[in-house]
């Protein structure tokens, strides 16, 4: 006899709102989640996803990749510095394609095949390894199709598609430096040389990739070097989008816990007499606390899997222009987090049944 | 050579009082009382005498200031607060005043959830339910919830929730308070032969002098101060 369940059996109707409130709170908090990793990532995911322990900028460029110019040569003084293993040059600029059907603005990314600085995060195919081949991480795009740059920068064959590998928020294109190189004198005629962003490099077994990067920046004049990681932190604007999402998601949890603490106080409330009965007649506070705490996770559960529902019909429905999906980690973490805390919040309910004086059940009416 | 048998309730010196100094109250004033297995004894009183809180302390639902209430071999007064509860769920069956049943259970689950508090095997709760409801003639409602019942029916599941875990003692409180004359005899003439039948010890709380009459012994409490009677006061004028 589970007096939580029949509880819930019979007042359906009353279960069935709070379910859908908590719903809608589990539903805002894995659609902001999601949309906000997958902003971040679609910003950052190139540098994240990047093979290599660190880069190397420009000293003046801000921590800024785009803003970033360096002499090719820089990577064989990077190279000489005790503790890098490897390194590659990494060139990258914003240039433009017909995707999908239509002209769109693209990031397009140089890089070394065999070193430092190749894009990771392969869904399909392979990465590119000769002129006019060309991994995407983009909409709309399939194995074998031609990306021809404006300008006259190239025609691309699709080798490989990338997932969370964007920048700046736009489909990302990874071809060798060498198409890169020919992209950029066809888009700057004239340009004496063609600069790299970054120098891309590997530390030797056992290095501390952060000691390598201040030893390059001490060593090689002119140069900022981070760990990849740290290089991810400090792309501009970073930090912010990602606390104000934050504090959006934050906000929200926050807020439907407490509701959910709440809902179930005045449900316990409404159920004084009850539980005083219940506690006279032998139950104890703790059987009682159990029936709270089986009802929360039943309304959370039931609640969970509508909102995954809801998520998944609305990053369907939703364009974003970024690549949105629904990350397991995300949906249990969240799913976990709003059941501890609810249980959580439903000790005010417990703390009330505490409380409960079973003696003044006899000579109540 | 007849042999002495303990009354299986013994209540010595019972004592409770509210308040302290010149604001205290004396609620229930030295009581002493046994009843003997298988009575059904009267609790005599107006409002405010003291019986609520004498049976309270009784059926170990409220803590007496002194004095002792023994249960069988149970010293109820000498029990922890979790002792107490386990002590209300397996030796005491309690009827409140107007029933008092859980809203949204139905009456076989009132009695079942009875069962549960005391770990009983489900086959054999359910078998206890279905013959105590066939006893008390709810056989046609044991799928009713409450609201669903009329008042001498909540009362008469009522009983049967607390003769579910066989109790030693069957604590009645006003069970007539909420019923028509004819509807409160009926109950109180089944809570007798029910307790009677099972050898229960029951005291039932009642200001109702008509219901004396299904009762083998009759005290009376009037400020708190407890006395055995032959004949009610009230009955005398």
């Amino acid at each position: 006899m589970n007096l939580g369940l029949a509880e819930i059996r019979r007042a359906r109707l009353r279960f069935g709102l709070l379910t859908t409130a908590v719903a809608l709170l589990v539903f805002l908090v894995l659609l902001l989640s999601t949309l906000g990793g997958a902003l971040v990532g679609s910003l950052t995911g190139a540098l994240d996803r990047l093979d290599a322990a660190g880069l190397v900028y420009a000293g003046n460029a801000r921590d800024n990749i785009a803003a970033s110019r360096l002499d090719p040569s820089v990577a064989d003084a990077v190279a000489a510095v005790p503790g890098v293993a490897a390194v590659g040059a990494v060139g990258t600029f914003t240039t433009r394609a017909p995707l999908d059907g239509t002209a769109t603005d693209v990031q397009l990314f140089g890089f070394t095949p065999g070193a430092p600085g190749a894009p990771t995060g392969l869904s399909e195919g392979r990465l590119p390894t000769a002129a006019g081949e060309v991994a995407v991480d983009g909409r709309g795009v399939a194995i074998g199709d031609t990306i021809d740059l404006e300008n006259g920068e190239g025609a691309l064959t699709v080798v490989g598609l990338l997932r969370g590998s964007q920048f700046n928020a736009l489909p990302t294109l990874y071809v060798p430096l060498d198409a890169y190189t020919s992209a950029v004198t066809a888009a700057n005629p004239g340009l004496p040389f063609v600069p790299i962003n970054a120098v891309a490099f590997d530390v030797d077994p056992g290095a501390d990739a952060a000691a390598v990067a201040a030893a390059v920046t001490e060593a090689v004049p002119a140069t900022q070097a981070y760990t990849r990681a740290d290089a991810v932190a400090r792309i501009p604007g970073i930090s912010s989008i990602s606390q104000s999402f934050g504090i959006l998601v934050g906000l929200t949890f926050v807020i439907g816990i407490v509701v959910i603490g709440f809902f179930f106080l005045i449900l316990t409330v409404q159920k004084l007499r009850a539980f005083t009965l219940l506690r006279a007649i032998g139950a104890s506070t703790g059987s009682l606390a159990a029936t709270v705490a089986l009802q929360i996770s039943v309304v959370v559960v039931a609640a969970s899997a509508v909102a995954l529902g809801l998520t998944a019909l609305a990053l369907q429905g939703l364009s974003t222009g970024i690549p949105v999906a629904l990350s397991p980690s995300t949906v249990i973490t969240t799913v976990v987090a709003v059941w501890l805390f609810s249980l959580l919040a439903g000790m005010l309910s417990v703390r009330r049944i505490a409380r409960i004086d079973p003696a003044t059940a006899v000579g109540s009416r | 050579m007849t042999e002495s048998v303990e009354p299986i309730l013994r209540v010595q010196g019972l004592r409770k009082t509210y308040g302290e100094g010149h604001t205290q109250v004396v609620a229930v004033d030295g009581a002493d009382m046994t009843v003997d297995e298988g009575e059904f004894v009267a609790l005599l009183g107006p409002s405010g005498s003291g019986k609520t809180t004498l049976i309270s302390m009784i059926g170990g639902l409220l803590a007496p200031t002194s004095g002792t209430v023994g249960l069988g071999a149970t010293e109820v007064t000498a029990m922890s607060r979790k002792e107490l509860t386990r002590f209300r769920a397996t030796q005491v069956g309690f009827v409140f005043q107007s029933a008092n049943l859980v809203p949204f259970l139905t009456a076989r689950e009132n009695l079942l959830y009875v069962a549960s508090l005391v770990g009983t095997p489900k086959k054999d709760a359910h078998a206890r339910v279905d013959q105590l409801l066939e006893e008390l003639g709810l056989a046609d409602r044991a799928g009713n919830l409450p609201e669903q019942l009329s008042g001498g029916e909540r009362q008469r599941v009522a009983i049967g929730r607390a003769l579910m875990n066989d109790p030693d003692l069957v604590l009645v409180d006003e069970p007539t308070a909420a019923l028509d004359t004819a509807m409160g005899r009926s109950v109180v003439e089944l809570l007798q032969r029910e307790i009677k039948s099972r050898g229960k010890t029951g005291i039932m709380v009642t200001h109702d002098l008509r219901m004396v009459e299904y009762t083998d012994r009759v005290f009376e409490i009037l400020d708190g101060v407890l006395t055995h009677v032959e004949r009610p006061s009230a009955l005398e004028h």
